[in-house]
């Protein structure tokens, strides 16, 4: 057989097939760019818990403070999870004689059976966690909380939420615009829990500017000035 | 090397002699064997297959956490165990800190211990107790313990030649059996051998043992012991404890008593020695030491001596002799000819010019009645009382407890059916002489009740595992008397039980609850009623306040015979003869920390060498035996022979060879040595040469060289900085270590500071306004005091636990690898044979113009605006640019993951081992450099904290780990721009100075020249290596018209 050559036309293909890999590798790139950033991958996690517990309910419907469970935001790095005796102050079921509590709430409901099995046997619930940083990244909440930087800056309205989810990318580019710029983002220290501040269900619309110039006069009051050193968060 | 070449300084004598390893060290930033993978795999090799995990890794995995779950490119799933209950007060992620007491080398140490989420991550010294300064090396690395996965577990039976795991309710329930052997009559045949005794409680239930076994006998032994209760015995008639003033003294004579080292009470010895040591706050002591074996007082001397260890007795009684000739004749006021004439006649002159305002201390080796001597000394220059108390000594012990020898002589004839061990390891560091395994085998049963397997246990029926220290209840009689509580930050991770819980077993009427026998011991002894709040206090501070005994009033036997001492021996030297001291080993004490990474990695203060002991002999006498450094040598004593490395020691006495204990152990664990499962053992046990007459030193030892070599792991060359190379470009290049007499800092105090000719070279870079700007908030640094430093280590381990820093083992050591981010430098000047030395810790300097920063391609260091020069390790790609670029040598490369489970001494019990990390600093990688941040986590929390009180930091609020554990305030941390900090208060001391200022590199950490008090008449001697041609043109800078040389300092001290 006759040795096949490909028909002098082709030729004209080879340049358009290098434009369709570089196009690919491209398009490739760009996809695995985009869908590793952490706008993609942290935003919008919403993992199961154990307890379908619903912050919409308990920090949104019943205005519970945020402090009520996550008592030691203010004290340190950690906003620890409640133990579960905070749940029992209301969700405990029947003691040891079977009587329960009359203020018990949903003291036979199913949902709760891990806390009532914890409450009895004293071990952990293994709750999810939703907002991780790598274990390089030192944040600490009680530097921000103290300071007047409310949960809603990076947790979002939590008290609409019936499952808790990532609405901010927690990147480090993230952290650094407000370590640059806080102006727009400090409000007074004891409205940090507050996360209707400023709009009109909190009762005191601001616009973005009359924020930042509060934000300004605050900074200056109590000599914020939040550092962009590696060893800030790094060590 | 030329005579005239010589460096003035020298760190070892591989650098005096410009040896090639030396050479090596210093050409390369990282000596060759570093390329090498430790196995002694080629690099090719090693790059092939590091070349195929990699591929495996990242093909499995596709992220950076391949040992967890990873979804996708996501952090893995991670879950919150939040309590069920909290305790009341505790705040998850908040470091608590408590008081508590370890009995560590067999002395109380009261201590505070750090514990997050309910773990134990660090060990500091009490500061509350008089009795504490610092937190010496041992009682610091005790913590390395606590998650050490060697560590017995739960009791063990050895039936013939089998080994089974038993309950401790299966002992309880054989010692019931075995106790009605051993009931009424029959108890003679039960011996108990207990360690030194620390606790009232234990005592207690030992006496509630010899209530149900009414004849049992009774030893105590230890490997290392000295002879000051006799000498106290021998002088006074009491066994008394002195207590030491060094504050107080402004004369201080050791004789080898060590009192900065290993002396009992050298943390507050160091304290109240340092206090005296600042030429600006007052008249400063003056310290002579005469000792055998070059110590860390030996560096801290102003006049030293090198007497051989057997004529110590005749020294002293020279110098007794001499001193109560001028106390009847007045000082001598000429000048003797021979330079010990003259030291000593100066020691005799400065002592009775100062009496009652001096201390002769000699060391607890020393026989009885050189002790007692020595007592009789300080009682003619009226020293009680005012530099030496006395208290009576504490009683711990039962009455009538016999001696190891007694034991074995009992067992051997047959009188000893039962023996229980409360701790120690006989079988491995009893005299040679008592053959204690062959007594062991007369015995029927043997219960070995401790922390580790050792030796003795397992040779013995039962092994029975003791809690840590930090996992129990207990309580300890300090040094000077007071009484300490221990309380327990975690309970026992393993199925272990304390001596209280384990002797009352024993008794037959098990306690279950320890605190209770302890408030027992504190309501019957040491209070009639004991309140809550009075309780809550007592834990709250570890000990009892004012429990300390009254001190006693002494008086000297008038009738005191010590017997005809030749007052001339010591000045004939040994001739030909050889002896060996016995020490405890620098890492190990006498074995009983030998599982202790931490410790034997540790440089040995002089000699520098780690993960072994050495035999150290002088120069002089190397050469007249004829050995090399590092060459194997057969040391043989009392009919024993062993093969130790040399390491040729300068400043030693002639003919005395010195030795650590405590190696050698051939069951002590995966680190230490273990040959059950071939691990060989650390080091040469010396044990055989030991024998009851000579446990301390051993006389008439014979020496053969055998021409063979051995590695030692010496840091001693390491990180050396490129002194040779500098003098040859240009003389202005000065030395790195500064000092100076009293009388040179009274005539010009800035000394120091001009050392160095600064060149008139301009910056690089033009200053510009941000530069000077940016430090206007806080400005860290620190200062080293080097008069203060004695090179302890103390300050290392705290960094290591501190900032988990890993261990690398001996060949990684070998090779330049080792992490400790502080490096203690030891120079030696002046004579090979009569040496001065000096201590320097070296760490990062945090350079405002830092050289590391400019060549990392990645900006993995930058600078901080409060002036830190931070390390930002997971950016950091292991170029090693910026360790070649550091002039100081203090950055540290991760060669290998040395936590990976197949690296010796991390591995094991990885979920165990990694309890002890501090979670507030990054545990580092493989191929990440590392190096100190000036504890960047203390400083950020305190910052956050001051900023949540709404408050300003205090000048001296944040306390760095090494400034924590440093006994002598050698170290100061702070803000610069404090004027009321400390760390200010020292970089305006005249005595400060920049390492290599000459380089610009604007360090922050500073140095305080090192200022000795000779004696006038040998004050010309120190002198003499301080003539560097300064002479008038010093002066004129010196008062205010600074010369270009002086430019850098000047733009240096602007910027503060």
């Amino acid at each position: 057989m006759d040795r096949f050559l490909f028909p002098r036309w082709v030729n004209k293909f080879v340049p358009l097939m290098f434009g369709v890999v570089l196009v690919g590798a491209a398009y490739g790139g760009s996809v695995l760019f985009v869908t590793t950033s952490p706008q993609i991958l942290n935003r919008g996690y919403r993992p199961e818990q154990p307890v379908p517990f619903s912050h919409k309910l308990h920090a949104g419907r019943l205005k519970m403070d945020c402090r009520y469970c996550h008592n030691t935001v203010e004290k340190t790095s950690h906003a620890a999870v409640p133990p579960t005796e905070t749940c029992g102050n209301c969700h405990s079921g029947a003691d040891s004689s079977g009587a329960t509590k009359y203020a018990a709430v949903h003291a036979t409901s199913v949902a709760l059976e891990p806390v009532r099995e914890s409450l009895a046997t004293g071990e952990s619930i293994d709750w999810t966690r939703v907002h991780n940083l790598p274990d390089f990244v030192y944040f600490n909440h009680s530097a921000h909380v103290t300071q007047g930087v409310s949960c809603v800056e990076c947790h979002g309205r939590v008290d609409k939420m019936d499952v808790v989810q990532v609405v901010e990318p927690i990147s480090m580019s993230w952290c650094l615009d407000c370590h640059r710029d806080p102006d727009g983002h400090i409000r007074p220290a004891d409205e940090v829990t507050n996360l209707a501040w400023g709009t009109e269900a909190g009762g005191n619309e601001m616009s973005d500017e009359e924020k930042r110039l509060l934000g300004k006069q605050l900074r200056e009051e109590l000599n914020i000035n939040p550092k962009t050193n590696c060893s800030t968060c790094h060590r | 090397m030329p005579e005239n070449k010589k460096p003035k300084y020298w760190r070892s004598l591989g650098e005096l002699e410009g040896t090639p390893e030396f050479e090596q060290f210093l050409r390369q930033e990282f000596p060759e064997a570093a390329e090498v993978a430790p196995t002694g795999m080629p690099r090719r090799r090693w790059m092939q297959l590091m070349g195929a995990s990699l591929a495996l890794a990242t093909g499995a995995a596709g992220c950076r956490y391949p040992e967890e779950e990873v979804v996708g490119f996501r952090y893995p799933e991670e879950e919150i165990a939040p309590f069920s209950r909290r305790p009341e007060g505790r705040i998850p992620g908040k470091p608590e800190k408590f008081a508590t007491t370890l009995t560590v080398a067999g002395k109380a140490c009261p201590v505070v211990a750090t514990s997050y989420d309910g773990r134990p991550i660090k060990i500091d010294g009490n500061q509350l107790h008089p009795m504490v300064a610092g937190a010496d090396t041992y009682s610091q690395a005790t913590l390395l313990h606590l998650y050490d996965p060697d560590r017995s577990q739960y009791p063990v039976i050895r039936e013939g030649s089998s080994e089974n795991k038993r309950s401790w309710d299966e002992f309880a329930v054989w010692w019931k059996e075995q106790s009605k052997k051993l009931e009424g009559g029959n108890s003679s045949k039960l011996a108990i051998l207990h360690q030194t005794n620390t606790s009232p409680s234990v005592l207690t239930q030992m006496n509630e043992v010899a209530k149900k076994f009414p004849q049992a006998k009774w030893f105590q032994y230890e490997s290392i012991t000295g002879n000051t209760t006799l000498g106290t015995e021998l002088a006074f008639g009491k066994k008394l404890r002195p207590l030491l003033n060094l504050e107080a003294a402004d004369i201080i004579v050791d004789l080898s008593a060590d009192l900065l080292g290993s002396h009992v009470t050298h943390g507050v010895n160091n304290q109240g020695f340092a206090k005296r040591r600042a030429p600006e706050d007052g008249p400063m002591s003056r310290l002579y030491v005469v000792e055998s074996r070059f110590s860390v007082t030996g560096i801290a001397a102003d006049h030293r001596l090198a007497v051989a260890a057997s004529q110590m007795p005749s020294f002293i009684a020279d110098l007794e002799q001499k001193l109560e000739a001028a106390l009847e004749s007045g000082e001598t006021k000429e000048k003797p000819a021979e330079k010990i004439d003259i030291v000593i006649t100066a020691m005799v002159n400065d002592l009775v010019s100062h009496k009652g305002k001096s201390l002769v201390v000699g060391g607890e080796s020393l026989d009885a009645e050189t002790q007692a001597r020595i007592w009789r000394i300080n009682n003619k220059l009226e020293n009680f009382g005012k530099t030496v108390t006395f208290i009576e000594e504490p009683k711990l012990a039962r009455d009538n407890v016999g001696t190891i020898e007694e034991l074995a002589a009992a067992m051997n004839a047959g009188e000893v059916d039962t023996i229980i061990f409360l701790g120690g390891n006989p079988l491995y560091d009893a005299p040679a002489d008592v053959d204690f395994i062959a007594a062991m085998d007369k015995t029927a049963t043997q219960v070995y009740y401790g922390d580790y397997e050792t030796e003795t246990s397992k040779k013995s029926t039962w092994h029975l595992p003791a809690s840590h220290g930090l996992e129990q209840w207990g309580d300890a009689i300090a040094y000077d008397g007071s009484y300490c509580v221990a309380q327990p930050l975690i309970s026992p991770i393993f199925e272990t039980k304390d001596p209280i819980e384990f002797l009352s077993l024993i008794a037959g009427s098990a306690i279950s609850e320890t605190l209770e026998a302890v408030k027992q011991t504190v309501a019957t002894s040491f209070s009639s009623s004991v309140t809550e709040a009075a309780w809550t206090k007592v834990v709250h501070d570890g000990f009892i306040a004012d429990s300390a005994p009254e001190a006693v009033s002494v008086t000297v036997n008038d009738s005191l015979d010590l017997g005809e001492v030749s007052v001339a021996t010591w000045r004939a030297g040994l001739g030909t003869a050889y002896e060996l001291i016995f020490h405890p080993g620098a890492g190990t004490y006498d074995g009983r920390y030998a599982n202790n990474g931490w410790l034997q990695e540790l440089p040995e203060p002089i000699t520098k060498v780690t993960w072994d002991n050495v035999v150290t002999v002088s120069p002089k006498t190397a050469e007249e035996i004829g050995v090399k450094q590092a060459e194997l040598m057969e040391v043989s004593a009392n009919g024993k022979t062993v093969r130790l490395p040399v390491y040729i020691q300068p400043g030693q006495a002639h003919g005395t060879l010195a030795v650590g204990l405590g190696y050698g152990r051939t069951h002590a664990g995966a680190v230490g040595g273990n040959v059950d499962e071939d691990i060989a053992p650390v080091g040469v046990d010396v044990g055989p040469l030991r024998t009851k007459a000579s446990m301390n030193l051993a006389t008439g030892v014979t020496v053969k060289p055998t021409g063979k070599e051995f590695k030692l792991a010496t840091t001693q060359d390491h990180f050396a900085i490129d002194l040779l190379g500098m003098r040859e470009i240009g003389r202005r290049v000065e030395e790195l270590v500064r000092e100076g007499t009293v009388e040179e800092y009274e005539h010009h105090p800035d000394f120091a500071k001009h050392i160095v000719h600064l060149p008139p070279n301009g910056d690089l870079w033009e200053e510009q306004a941000w530069m000077k700007e940016s430090y206007d908030g806080h400005a860290w640094g620190m200062s080293i005091d080097l008069t203060k430093c004695t090179g302890c280590n103390a300050c290392t381990i705290a960094c290591q636990s501190e900032n988990n820093i890993p261990i690398v083992g001996k060949e990684a050591v070998s090779v330049g690898r080792e992490m400790h981010w502080i490096r203690v430098d030891r120079y030696f000047s002046g004579d090979m044979e009569d040496p001065k030395a000096v201590s320097q810790p070296v760490t990062c300097q945090q350079c405002e113009t830092a050289p590391c920063e400019s060549v990392c391609p990645v900006a993995a260091t930058v600078h901080s605006d409060e002036g830190l020069n931070d390390m930002v390790y997971n950016r950091c790609i292991g170029t090693r640019y910026c360790g070649n670029n550091c002039p100081y040598k203090v950055r540290r490369f991760n060669y290998l993951d040395w936590r990976a489970s197949d690296h010796r001494f991390e591995a094991g019990n990885q979920e165990l081992a990694k309890l002890i990390f501090n979670p507030e600093v990054t545990v580092r990688n493989r191929g990440v450099m590392e190096k100190c941040t000036y504890c960047v986590q203390r400083i950020q929390n305190t910052k956050i904290e001051a900023k949540a009180d709404r408050r300003a930091i205090g000048p001296n609020e944040i306390q760095v780990a090494c400034q924590e554990a440093c006994a002598s305030n050698a170290i100061e941390f702070g803000d610069l721009n404090n004027p009321e900090s400390n760390v200010a208060k020292a970089h305006a001391n005249p005595r400060s100075y920049s390492m290599l200022a000459e380089l610009n590199t604007k360090p922050r950490t500073r140095y305080l020249a090192r200022i000795t008090n000779p004696h006038p008449w040998l004050a010309s001697e120190v002198e003499d290596h301080h003539g560097h041609g300064h002479g008038e043109s010093e002066h004129t800078h010196a008062e205010g018209d600074h010369a270009d040389d002086d430019h850098a300092h000047e733009k240096e001290e602007e910027k503060h």
